[in-house]
């Protein structure tokens, strides 16, 4: 299981049951913590259709009290292949 | 000029910091994530001593100083002053040498600078090797560039800039900042790399020796590498380096090199500001990719934890923007006599004290302030007279209630150059930088006749007789007071 977060300016931007596209960081224990991917996954508000977990963070990093269940799909790199 | 003895580094710097008392040793292990912070911010609410914290958790040899200059006496101990000094001496010994003869700093070889006994190229380069804090819980990100310099050149004109702008890690070769586009760097990229679509190649100095890092965030217009030299008395080290032209300097504990990305933005933010608020709204911003990481061995990684008051943010900022609008001034023969800008302002409240010798002279100073490239840093200017003491806020307090007239002496600006960081802005004027101003003048209009209309000050000084007031004030033990001292 991993643990992911992800920063909205509202909840609704998280819809469930569709492909979406986010910018997550990683909470998991270790020296990367924190660091960003950008992918393409699904959500769910039910905690245990999906075996990684989301939490959410508001415009001014505020903790939401949502919580998710996250599918990473696939990961996108929108960096130019020229810096890579 | 009699000889200055700063700190050349800010190892030495630590050193004189804990000789003095002025920073403490931490041996037990801390946290990257958030103990460190919360560590700084306490100190900076508690105007304590600076933690020197030499055991991070991950982060074997590697090492924190925070908060290195949200004292007074910090700031005195980082010119080589006796850390006792008050806050006008301070302020005219950086008036004295900034105002003195550039000194232009020397190349040194790489074998003689430290910042090159640690060298990570390619694939070695993953920023998630050094020990970079989460500052404050809910920050965006954890912040690699919190006190440091941000090194380019301008593509034409070739100058120097070195400027601290905030820097965020995105991934582990991946930052973003805030690099405000009325900076010298925002204005190197707006004006030529952004629109040819050019890489700006840039270098990040952590761990700078403490004059550099004011240098750095002092909106001085003479180029930072010279500026150092002026504070410091001597020319500033610096090294040429791995992947640029550009030359960083060579005391420095860590040094970040790479390209800033004409193409391609990631997020920053939300951050803890200098206002004391996250206000600024998380955004695609300048994006730096890393190319390249030296350091020393033990490197230590410095932290300016801002929030409320007080931190460097108000402290060293306040100090340097009201010395350089001083200067500014003065540049102009504008009869003041001295500008404060107090620090829990947040350096957003530019005192100014003035003869009031013509007419207007409040709003050309306003105008001057306003108008200039320090601007966009403060939106209020109070005008006093040179009787009243600008370092004393109750008595700037006083004139400011009595003296200015709420119609005539109020006049605001609107449609200025802001930023994003002002917590009264509306949502639409953070996101377009779009800023207002107010002048208060609290002068009397020279129009008035002097002896009829200005009001007289009835105080113990300047309604009494020498006669009367050598009396009262030789018998006041006499009258049963405690003496005054
Ligand atoms: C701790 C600290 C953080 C700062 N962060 C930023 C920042 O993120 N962006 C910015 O434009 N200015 C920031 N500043 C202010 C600049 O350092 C300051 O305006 C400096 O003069 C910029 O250099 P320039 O005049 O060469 O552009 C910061 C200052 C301090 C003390
Ligand atoms: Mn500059």
């Amino acid at each position: 299981m991993n643990q992911w977060e992800v920063f909205v300016m509202d909840v609704a931007e998280l819809v469930e049951g569709t492909d979406l596209e986010l910018t997550i960081r990683t909470l998991n224990p270790g020296v990367q913590k924190y660091t960003y991917k950008r992918v393409r996954a699904q959500v769910s508000t039910a905690l245990d259709q999906f075996a990684d977990q989301l939490q959410v963070r508001l415009g001014r990093g505020q903790l939401s009290k949502a919580r998710f269940s996250i599918k990473v799909i696939e990961e996108i790199q929108r960096c130019p292949a020229k810096y890579l | 000029m009699s000889k200055i003895s700063a700190p050349r580094s800010n190892r030495e710097f630590v050193e004189a910091c804990i000789k003095s008392g002025d920073a403490v040793r931490i041996k037990q292990q801390v946290d990257w994530d958030n103990e460190a912070g919360a560590i700084v911010r306490r100190v900076c609410e508690l105007g304590q001593a600076a933690p020197f914290m030499e055991n991070i958790k991950d982060y074997p040899g590697f090492s924190y100083f925070g908060a290195p200059l949200s004292t007074y006496r910090r700031m005195a101990i980082s010119l080589g002053m006796d850390p006792a000094s008050t806050l006008p001496e301070i302020g005219k010994e950086y008036l004295k040498r900034t105002n003195s003869e550039p000194i232009a700093p020397v190349t040194i070889d790489r074998k003689d600078a430290p910042c090159k006994e640690n060298i990570l190229l390619g694939d070695d380069v993953d920023l998630c090797k050094l020990p970079v804090p989460l500052v404050h819980d809910g920050d965006g990100g954890r912040y690699v560039g919190t006190w440091h310099a941000v090194v380019t050149k301008h593509p034409v004109r070739g100058d120097v800039n070195w400027g601290m702008y905030r820097q965020m890690m995105w991934d582990g070769r991946t930052m973003s900042g805030a690099v405000f586009p009325f900076s010298d760097l925002g204005k190197a990229l707006t004006e030529y790399y952004l629109p040819r679509g050019e890489g700006c190649p840039f270098a990040t100095a952590i761990g700078l020796s403490p004059l550099a890092a004011m240098a750095a965030c002092a909106p001085s217009p003479i180029p930072e590498p010279e500026l150092v030299g002026m504070l410091s008395g001597e020319p500033a080290r610096l090294v040429k380096c791995e992947t640029n032209d550009l030359e960083v300097p060579a005391d420095a504990e860590i040094i970040l090199e790479g390209v800033i990305l004409p193409d391609y933005k990631v997020e920053e933010g939300p951050f803890g500001e200098y206002t004391g608020y996250r206000t600024s709204p998380r955004d695609f911003r300048v994006t730096f990719r890393v190319n390249a990481i030296t350091y020393r061995n033990n490197a230590t990684m410095t932290i300016s934890n801002m929030g409320t008051p007080q931190d460097e943010g108000q402290m060293l900022r306040s100090f340097s923007l009201g010395l350089e609008l001083e200067k500014l001034l003065r540049s102009q023969g504008i009869p003041i006599t001295g500008v404060y800008m107090h620090p829990r302002s947040t350096h957003h409240m530019m005192i100014v004290g003035v003869k009031p010798t013509y007419a207007g002279v409040a709003s050309q100073i306003a105008h001057l302030a306003f108008g200039s490239k320090l601007g966009p840093w403060f939106h209020m200017v109070m005008v006093v007279d040179d009787k009243t003491d600008i370092y004393n806020w109750d008595e700037v307090y006083h004139a400011f209630c009595t003296r200015c007239h709420p119609a005539n002496g109020i006049h605001i600006y609107k449609n200025t150059v802001g930023t994003p960081l002002y917590p009264f802005a509306t949502p639409h004027e953070r996101k377009y930088s779009i800023g207002s101003k107010v002048l208060f003048d609290c002068l009397w209009p020279v129009d008035w006749d002097p002896i009829n209309d200005v009001p007289t000050p009835v105080s113990f000084k300047n309604v009494y007789s020498k006669e009367i007031q050598d009396q009262v004030t030789s018998n006041w033990t006499a009258y049963g007071y405690p003496p005054v001292k």
